[in-house]
């Protein structure tokens, strides 16, 4: 080190330094505005709090919120159809999403740069909006019902806006292009050569797709995975607007439970099992991805 | 065996068309829905109905002389400024530190850096909502700038990251050489070569905060309430093409988003 960087200014110090100094600012505002109030969470959830105006006078560990919420056949109800709901999604997302990516990787310069606009557009567009567009296509005077009524197919709206298939449809439609980048960034790094290799040794090109593109792309799945998961299964927006006023979701439920009801230490263990569950199934992911990762490249037909 | 031959290719030729027939449909399911709301945002009519008729540039005059509406706006776009120098601010020195560091560190700060964006947004609302009350701060508009950044300060972290661990270090090195202190190195070099990374984190981060719901839900102020509450609330009650209109002005912005983006790191780069 030269004399200069270590009696230099504070500043030329910090930038010469290999250590985590720089991120210091950023470590104390995580630890204020998400470590904390994680803590308080938590403490929340688990114990029973007397106050009196506003001012904590006693906090006991207590697991009598939780009990409560795993007695209620309302949470078990929700949260099963939370769950469901995530896991249909993703399955979805991937079905539909590879096939994408397959065409990024075969496609030319222009094929590719329109997958990238209509892949990362959505991304920037605000969720509400994107719903609010299938309200347009599946409301009662929407797309579908004015086409099929003017065709005569059928004489009066039918009611597919405020059902679980709406909800569905639209969770798919939001949350495809989160499947589809991680699956685009594998297959950018994919090295087309393999694939001239395995039509050289006489594979078909589904061939090639089974036994050399799907086995490099399996952890791209699994990134797309996870991500659609955890945010599909903790969204508020789609359950809410498509699903119709009494559709709950886990995370429609926290809301409810929070800023209308009012019952904080209710939400707080909603909030806690919604976050312990979703950890779960993004470890029941890793697993699985590992597992077919193995699969796809031990497998030899 | 040429029929077997035949019919090998045949399979073949089949199932590479369904796949390619997939992705085709997967695409159009993407752009289609907003397609049909900027459509029905010019509509002459008064309800939402399809196919639309005539022209009309009524209902973005209409969303533009919403009082509610514009203020809502101008919220959001506060917002997002703050958070995007916020993440700015904060991200910036933190890529260094992830980049720059010991190994160990490295690691056990990116995973901290990047843990409440892993956390749903839902949940860190609640917990900042509650926080707050334990010691007296309510919901402003300030409390939901300042989760935000929080909740997206991995976004700037991650892509500038990516970008200083691809920058040659022996430039920073020449300049030191030539008698560049290490600020004079990071501001003439690093800094410049790293804009391109920061520009894109910032639409990202600017983005969220002008839209985001999960986070905002819980902390947003109840006298200036954002873009995403109002929307969230006009959506639900009426059916006025207005709505398409506004939506038609979000999609904009996400357009002119996406031009930044393919400027600044081009769209390829987006994944890094």
């Amino acid at each position: 080190m030269t004399p200069t960087a270590l009696h230099g200014p504070f500043i030329d110090r910090l930038l010469s330094g290999r250590g985590i100094w720089p991120a210091v600012p950023a470590i104390i505002v995580l630890a204020i505005v998400a470590v904390i109030p994680f803590m308080v969470l938590l403490s929340l959830g688990f114990s029973d709090v007397v106050s009196s105006r506003g001012v904590i006078i006693s906090q006991e560990f207590s697991l009598r919120h939780l009990k409560a919420a795993l007695s209620d056949s309302l949470y078990w109800t929700t949260f099963r159809r939370s769950i469901g709901l995530a896991v249909t999604t993703t399955l979805l997302c991937m079905l539909l999403g590879f096939p994408v990516a397959y065409l990024y990787l075969i496609g030319g310069k222009w094929t590719r740069r329109i997958i990238l606009v209509l892949t990362i557009a959505p991304i920037l567009t605000s969720g509400i909006v994107r719903t609010y567009a299938w309200i347009v296509i599946l409301g009662g005077r929407g797309v579908i019902n004015t086409t099929l009524m003017q065709l005569g197919l059928i004489d009066q709206p039918v009611r597919i806006i405020n059902t679980h298939w709406a909800v569905l449809i639209g969770m798919v439609q939001i949350h495809l292009p989160i499947m589809i980048l991680p699956l685009i960034a594998v297959m950018t790094r994919h090295d087309t050569r393999l694939d001239e290799a395995s039509a050289n040794l006489g594979a078909t090109r589904l061939g090639t797709l089974r036994h050399v593109i799907l086995p490099l792309a399996t952890p791209g799945l699994g990134t797309g995975a996870a991500l659609v998961f955890t945010l599909s299964y903790t969204t508020f927006v789609v359950p809410q607007l498509l699903g119709g006023g009494n559709y709950l979701n886990a995370a429609t439920m926290v809301f409810e439970q929070v800023v209308y009801a009012l019952e904080w230490n209710k939400g707080a263990v909603t909030a806690v099992i919604l976050m312990a569950t979703c950890l779960i199934g993004l470890i029941g992911i890793a697993a699985l991805t590992n597992l077919a990762t193995r699969w796809t490249r031990a497998g030899r037909s | 065996m040429t029929t077997q031959w035949r019919y090998r290719e045949f399979l073949d030729r089949l199932g590479i068309g369904v796949i390619i027939a997939i992705a085709v449909f997967s695409l159009a399911l993407l752009v289609l829905p907003s397609v049909v709301v900027v459509m029905i945002s010019f509509d002459t009519r008064a309800f939402i109905s399809f196919p639309p008729q005539g022209f009309t540039l009524r209902w973005y005059q209409e969303v533009f002389n919403h009082p509610v509406l514009v203020g809502a706006m101008w919220t959001s776009f506060k917002v997002g400024v703050v958070v995007t120098l916020a993440c700015i601010a904060f991200g910036v020195p933190t890529a260094l530190a992830c980049a720059r560091g010991e190994l160990r560190g490295r690691t056990a700060l990116s995973i901290y850096v990047i843990a409440p964006h892993m956390v749903p947004g839902i949940v860190l609302g609640v917990a900042v909502l509650f926080t707050g009350a334990l010691v007296g701060i309510g919901p402003s508009i300030w409390l939901q700038a300042v989760t935000l950044s929080v909740f997206v300060l991995a976004v700037m972290v991650r892509t500038v990251t990516s970008r200083l661990q691809r920058l040659d270090p022996a430039l920073e090195q020449a300049a030191a050489n030539l008698g560049a202190t290490p600020f004079q190195a990071f501001r003439t070099i690093t800094l410049p070569l790293l804009m391109p990374a920061i520009l894109a984190g910032s639409v990202f981060t600017f983005v969220e905060g002008f839209d985001n719901l999960s986070v905002t839900i819980f902390t947003h102020g109840f006298r200036d309430r954002p873009l995403p509450i109002e929307l969230l609330a006009i959506v639900q009650q009426t059916s006025s093409p207005m709505v398409a209109a506004l939506s038609g002005v979000q999609i904009l912005l996400a357009i002119l988003a996406m031009i930044t983006l393919s400027l600044s790191v081009g769209l390829d780069g987006v994944n890094d």
